[in-house]
């Protein structure tokens, strides 16, 4: 409907006239009387007046004037089904002419805009909220420079009826949680803080030769043996291996030991009874052999187990390395390893975790292997609380493990040659998360002055704004009264400090300041501006040089603020931003809690669903980053897929566990959001689709239209009717929409949905369901025709831009705002969309539109 | 009883002894203070895990007639069989529930769901782990503040155990083991005994970070509009109440702990010594329920799998360990050898509710277990079969429990019911043709009854209207 955006632009221009007149603004009820109603009254009153009122509404009861009138809803109604052409309906006999229609949307797109702009500063919904559980995590790691998740025991966010977790009237504060704050505050620091010399780290070296021999020694010895014939024999290989017996096959299918030079090899073996397997840690560094041959191969889906006993720390950072490389030199798939670390405390009680971020892909040749680690926070995995309580070999087991699974999705193995694991490693002492809080100064032995110097600094950080002496004032009173109590210096001062993380001036996103009319004195301050730029985009608290510009007063010069948004989206945190707006926006918590039922669809697996959670993801950052049009989400000739995703899809092959752009041809049926698995599947029951829970989603995530709410006593499918149980899915669909009860909503949510029945329950294509052709073919209130994915795609793309555009600018606007957007604020997206449409519907650029906008600057 | 005359009663008392406290923390004086004189409704709850199941001979097996765990008929007409024969004084107190179980737990081995007996959580049989909160800590996050300890959380094994392996029957609101203690002596103490130092250190502490804490939100208010003035009243609650916790915490400090005579207990006992060690195990439920030191309390008889101390407790009828009891049924005389151990524990069990319900209600209406309920139950049947949990309801008469049945739920489940319906140890494994209720809506229906407004609690679907 391009009617809409060539009329907005009119209307901007017209607005900035109003605006500047300075008269008391006023609604135009001639217009409405000479031009608009009498339109009304033949095309529309008919249904929806006195007569009849059709869907409870009376149009010609209806206030005009929408500065003061209380009937501002049914209008944006009014506005949008006739923008949308679902009103009249298209059998009606009386229909509106051309003319007739821009003449209302005419009148009702200014008033609208007009009213809005009026009504802003009376708007019921402020940004003033607390920070959400994810984004308390991250100022906590961003400020303490500590990698932990301390936000994991605060109970999860009520999400919005936009479907955001960020939104001030849904985030609460309770007695319970407030506790936890206090508690995590004080964790939080005692994890940043040390005291004493480096704590003396256990280190385990571990060669797959020693491995092997502790399994079977007569192994090793025949390797050996082997290996010696060859060598001081000159015999060939096999006809040493001949002279030594074949003991040791050279196939194996699970993991395995291997001499690389016989061939030989045997299977790993690990069970948790009596510590037979446990390494003992050593207190000096083993020195790292040079590479060996003797390996463990790790198969696709196989797993090797180091069991560590008990001689882990209970905190500090795990460094586990091992020397790998891909098993075959040639072809295009490097294998990925995943670390998981567990234990098994008797027969039936196993637990393990997967533990550190980060698949590692080994892309190393045999000839050459490399050192690859990774690094596991041992305070935050599943620990065994046996340890220290049992003897190591008793019953139950207090021996941990960790294990390097394969989780390649193509057939291709990894070997190693030796592990070597460091606990707690340190890579400075005291570590920076401490000497970040407490720095060397000159004053350090005045307590009291280092004592100000140290909240100065910490309280500017967290608070995320200049600090007052007053303020200062009162934490160093605290500190003398607790320090009276304390120990120590250190003690007293991170009691201190927990207060600074758990007063309301650290949890809450403040803009101070009332509100009056005054456009100027509701503009927020550069460091309200900087955090609002940094919980918009990092979904954490600024950084020192956002904080300094706000000092020198440099944010709010509009070149220095595009200039930061830029910095800040080309930080690798905004992949925080494209995570959690693209998760909220498009619902995806519900992928989350999706089980797939694994009778019909016995192939899907968990690699599977990692992928299917990670594309609308990665797709989002794809379209952000290089800033393309936000219309690739109803359509785009490309998408974001790793090798096991590719397979769903029939692409043809990618390599490798991470997602990565591939191009997409019309015959693959993919492309945008709509075709996304994950999304599909999400919206399905596990076992088959759901042509409602589609539709809805349509219309709620996507366009921004969501249907009523379904009304009481809803009459639900009786499927113990032989009748009904007879019916294809549409058709019982269609025999529920022509109850009169539910026709109403129902015309206008299921039809979206019945074009996505070509997809099945995990998002795969498919031409038939059971015996019979799908049927994806529907048509919309309107009577605009649908036919299948393709047709709904081509649909949105023909008539739906406009509306599509908006729906991006009100949900990542009430992402950045943190709050429901109300009518007060429709001018102000209708600005931005207009913007947007203009700048070809660059999804950066949204960003950009967002951040200069009033809606963001001020209060 | 006149709730407005009781509180101003109350009030006077109050001031006449020079304090000014906010209300909530009148609950927890009426506690200990004896100067108040009318009747107090106390609800307690105690519950108890047996693991390892119970012995349930298929219908054909000789032994099906005496050893049976479950009761021969239903409703109101049923014979105890051997096994809990030792019960029968307290048959018009109690009821035996069957066709009871977790259902997000039904396929996985016995062996490792002790975790979620009074959860109800899914928490599978390998992998990643994640349990939910308890029953006891839903009654405990109501009845806690009334008492020095919210709750007591006991078992043989001692401390939390392993995923899928728990020593404790009590998770937080997070889902967390809650240790528990095994040890009468170090029980005793913390009870009745000692004082926390350290407790009355971080009380202080706190008291001044919470008055910081309050100034910072006072003069953030000053600098906001009135509307988020209204957003931040919440946080300023929050710090009230917390304030208003810890004046009720310090005061327990200083009121005296209950005296409470220690001849008649043997605190070294440990479970090489099960009959005694079980018996005082009890007595200190009791104790602490007599002196009001909490309500609530957890006592899991034993780890599941055999594993650890607690295999010790059929030494007290002459068997070397507990878990093998289990699986040895099918040898001669293995369901009778069984049932014997499980005589025992029902007779302990039973000796337990005799001495609350012989002892009068402090304070209160009738006897101590008629405000007590008293849960205890295993979350397999036989044959590690996480099915049928056997189930037993104790006490809590005057909250309006009804007694003296033996309640069957489910369909189809005839072979099920006072058997497992399998005889292997494979059984475990098999598909369910049968359907049973969720043992959460049991869970519901005492919470109600104890007074706590939920909705739903563990996945329970409804409540069970007959208990």
């Amino acid at each position: 409907m391009r009617i809409f955006t060539t009329l907005l632009f009119a209307f901007l221009s017209n607005l900035t006239l109003v605006a500047k007149t300075g008269d008391v603004p006023k609604a135009k009820l001639v217009a409405f009387q000479t031009r608009v109603e009498p339109v009304l009254k033949r095309v529309c009153f008919g249904c929806h007046g006195p007569e009849k009122q059709k869907g409870k509404l009376r149009i010609d009861a209806l206030d005009p004037d929408l500065l003061k009138g209380k009937d501002v809803s049914w209008w944006l109604e009014v506005f949008d089904v006739i923008s949308n052409g679902e009103m009249p309906p298209e059998d009606s006999k009386v229909q509106l002419t051309d003319a007739e229609k821009t003449r209302i949307i005419d009148w009702l797109s200014g008033e609208i805009l007009f009213a809005s702009q009026v009504r802003r500063s009376e708007q019921g919904h402020t940004s003033f909220r607390r920070m959400t559980r994810y984004e308390y995590k991250y100022a906590l790691q961003d400020l303490l420079d500590l990698p932990h998740d301390f936000s994991r025991d605060l109970p999860p966010e009520t999400v919005s009826e936009d479907g955001f977790k960020n939104s001030s009237e849904m985030l609460q504060m309770t007695v319970v949680q407030f506790e936890q704050y206090r508690e995590l505050a004080l964790k939080a620091l005692e994890r940043a803080t040390v005291r004493g010399d480096v704590p003396q780290p256990v280190y385990y070296g571990i060669s797959m030769k020693a491995a092997a021999t502790r399994i079977d020694a007569m192994y090793a010895a025949n390797v050996e043996a082997t290996r010696k014939r060859v060598k001081e024999e000159g015999i060939a290989l096999e006809e040493a291996l001949e002279k030594q017996g074949e003991n040791y096959s050279r196939n194996h299918g699970g993991a395995h030991f291997k001499d690389l030079i016989t061939g030989q090899g045997i299977g790993t073996r690990w069970s948790y009874g009596g510590a037979k397997y446990a390494w003992t840690p050593t207190s000096t560094r083993p020195k790292v052999p040079p590479a060996l041959p003797d390996v463990v191969v790790i198969p696709a889906n196989s797993k090797y187990i180091v069991d560590v006993g008990d001689g882990l720390p209970d905190v500090g950072t795990m460094r586990v390395r091992i020397r790998a490389a891909r098993v075959t030199p040639e072809g295009k798939h490097p294998p990925t390893l995943r670390l998981f670390f567990g234990n098994q405390a008797s027969n039936d009680s196993r637990v393990a975790v997967r533990a550190g971020e980060r698949d590692i892909t080994i892309t190393a040749s045999p000839d050459k292997p490399e050192f690859y680690h990774w690094d596991v926070r041992l305070s935050e995995i599943a620990r065994n609380a046996y340890r220290h309580i049992q003897k190591l070999g008793q019953l139950p087991n207090p021996a941990e493990f960790l294990y390097f699974q394969n989780c390649s999705s193509t057939p291709v193995s990894v070997q190693i040659d030796y592990v070597e694991i460091t606990a707690p490693v340190h890579e400075q002492w005291p570590p920076e998360s401490h000497t970040r809080i407490f720095f060397q100064s000159d004053h350090q032995a005045d307590e009291k002055k280092y004592a100000r110097e140290v909240l100065a600094r910490f309280m500017r950080r967290a608070w995320r704004r200049p600090v007052t002496a007053a303020e200062i004032d009162q934490k160093l009173v605290l500190f003398a009264k607790l320090r009276l109590q304390c120990d120590d210096f250190q003690e007293a001062m991170v009691e201190v400090l927990a207060t600074v993380l758990s007063s309301p001036k650290f949890l809450y996103l403040v803009q101070a300041g009332g509100v009056d009319d005054k456009k100027e004195s509701r503009r927020i301050s550069g460091f309200e501006l900087a955090s609002r730029l940094s919980f918009f985009l990092w979904s954490s608290m600024p950084d020192e040089q956002l904080l300094n510009l706000a000092a020198k007063g440099k944010l709010l010069d509009p070149l220095v603020l595009q200039a930061q948004t830029r910095r800040l989206l080309a930080d690798p945190k905004a992949d925080r931003f494209a995570r959690y707006f693209t998760r909220q926006w498009l619902g995806m918590e519900l992928l989350d809690f999706l089980k797939i039922d694994s009778k019909v669809y016995g192939r899907f697996d968990p690699l599977l669903m990692e992928a299917m959670r990670e594309e609308p993801v990665a797709f989002f950052g794809e379209v952000l980053k290089r800033n393309r049009t936000v219309m690739d989400f109803l359509q785009s000739d490309y998408t974001m897929v790793n090798d096991r995703l590719a397979r769903h899809y029939g692409l043809p092959e990618v390599i490798g566990n991470s997602l990565r752009l591939v191009k997409l041809k019309a015959s693959d049926r993919r492309g945008g959001v709509l075709t996304q698995a994950g999304l599909l599947a999400m919206n399905s029951d596990g076992k088959d689709s759901h042509p409602l829970k589609r539709g809805i989603w349509v219309l709620e995530n996507l366009l921004n239209d969501p249907p009523a709410p379904p009304p009481p006593a809803v009459p639900e499918i009786d499927l113990a009717d032989p009748e009904i149980l007879k019916l294809t899915l549409k058709e019982r669909m269609e025999d529920h929409r022509n109850d009169p009860a539910c026709i109403s909503c129902h015309s206008k949510i299921d039809p979206w949905g019945i074009a996505f029945e070509n997809f099945d329950a995990v998002g795969l294509w498919r031409d038939k369901i059971g015996k019979d052709p799908v049927d994806a073919a529907s048509v919309l209130f309107n009577k605009d025709e649908l036919r299948g994915m393709k047709g709904l795609k081509d649909y949105l793309l023909a008539n739906r831009q406009d509306q599509f555009a908006r729906s991006m600018v009100h949900k990542m606007a009430a992402y950045a705002m943190g709050r429901p957007l109300t009518f007060g604020d429709r001018s102000q997206v209708d600005r931005i969309t207009a913007d947007l449409r203009k700048r070809s519907d660059g999804l950066a650029d949204l960003v950009f539109l967002i951040v200069k906008s009033d809606l963001f600057q001020l209060k | 009883m006149n709730i407005n005359f009781f509180s101003l009663d109350r009030r006077k008392f109050l001031r006449g002894a020079g304090v000014a406290l906010a209300l909530p923390w009148f609950e927890s004086f009426t506690g200990v203070a004896r100067a108040v004189q009318r009747p107090v409704k106390r609800k307690r709850l105690a519950c108890f895990y047996l693991p390892d199941g119970v012995p349930m001979p298929l219908e054909k097996d000789p032994a099906f007639k005496d050893w049976g765990w479950f009761p021969h008929g239903k409703d109101k007409d049923f014979t105890f069989t051997k096994c809990m024969e030792t019960l029968k004084p307290l048959r018009n107190e109690l009821t035996v529930f069957s066709g009871l179980s977790h259902p997000a737990v039904r396929r996985v081995h016995g062996h490792s769901n002790a975790d979620q007996f009074l959860t109800g959580a899914d928490t599978g049989a390998d992998g990643d782990y994640q349990n939910s909160i308890s029953l006891d800590q839903v009654f405990a996050a109501h009845a806690g503040e009334h008492t020095r300890h919210a709750s007591l959380v006991m078992s043989t094994d001692g401390g939390t155990g392993s995923p899928r392996g728990a020593q404790t029957m009590s998770y937080n609101s997070n889902g967390r083991p809650i240790p528990a203690e095994h040890k009468p002596k170090r029980i005793f103490d913390r009870l009745f005994v000692k004082r926390n130092l350290n407790a009355a250190r971080r009380l202080a502490l706190s008291k001044s970070a919470l008055d910081d804490l309050m100034e910072d939100a006072r003069s953030l208010k000053r600098s906001l509009s009135s509307r988020d003035q209204e957003t931040l009243g919440e946080y300023l609650q929050s710090v009230r109440d917390t304030e208003m916790k810890i004046e009720k915490a310090k005061r327990w400090l200083n009121i005296p702990l209950p005296r409470v005579g220690v001849d008649h207990l043997k605190l070294d006992v440990t479970p090489e010594d099960p009959r005694n060690y079980l018996q005082t195990m009890y007595e200190l439920i009791y104790l602490a329920f007599k002196t009001d030191t909490t309500r609530v309390a957890t006592y899991q008889l034993g780890r599941e799998n055999g594993v650890g101390i607690s295999d010790y407790l059929a030494r007290a009828v002459g068997y070397k360990a507990t878990h093998n009891l289990s699986h040895e049924t099918k040898k001669p005389g293995g369901f009778k050898n069984f049932g014997i151990y499980c005589r025992f524990i029902n007779e302990e069990l039973g000796r337990f509710a005799s001495r609350l319900k012989a002892t009068p209600e402090p304070g209160g209406e009738g006897n101590m277990l008629d405000n007590t309920a008293l849960l205890f139950g295993s979350a397999s049947s036989a044959f590690h079969l996480s099915r049928n949990y056997p189930l037993l309801l104790v006490g809590g008469r005057n909250m309006g429990f009804k007694h003296g049945q033996y309640l069957k739920y489910g369909q189809g489940n005839k072979k099920h019911q006072s058997t497992s319906g399998i005889s292997t140890d494979a059984g475990w494994r098999a598909e369910m043709d049968y359907t049973e209720l969720p043992l959460s809506n049991l869970y519901l229906s005492m919470l109600h009854k104890l007074g706590v407004e939920t909705e739903c609690f563990g996945g329970s679907i409804g409540t069970l209207s007959e208990v």
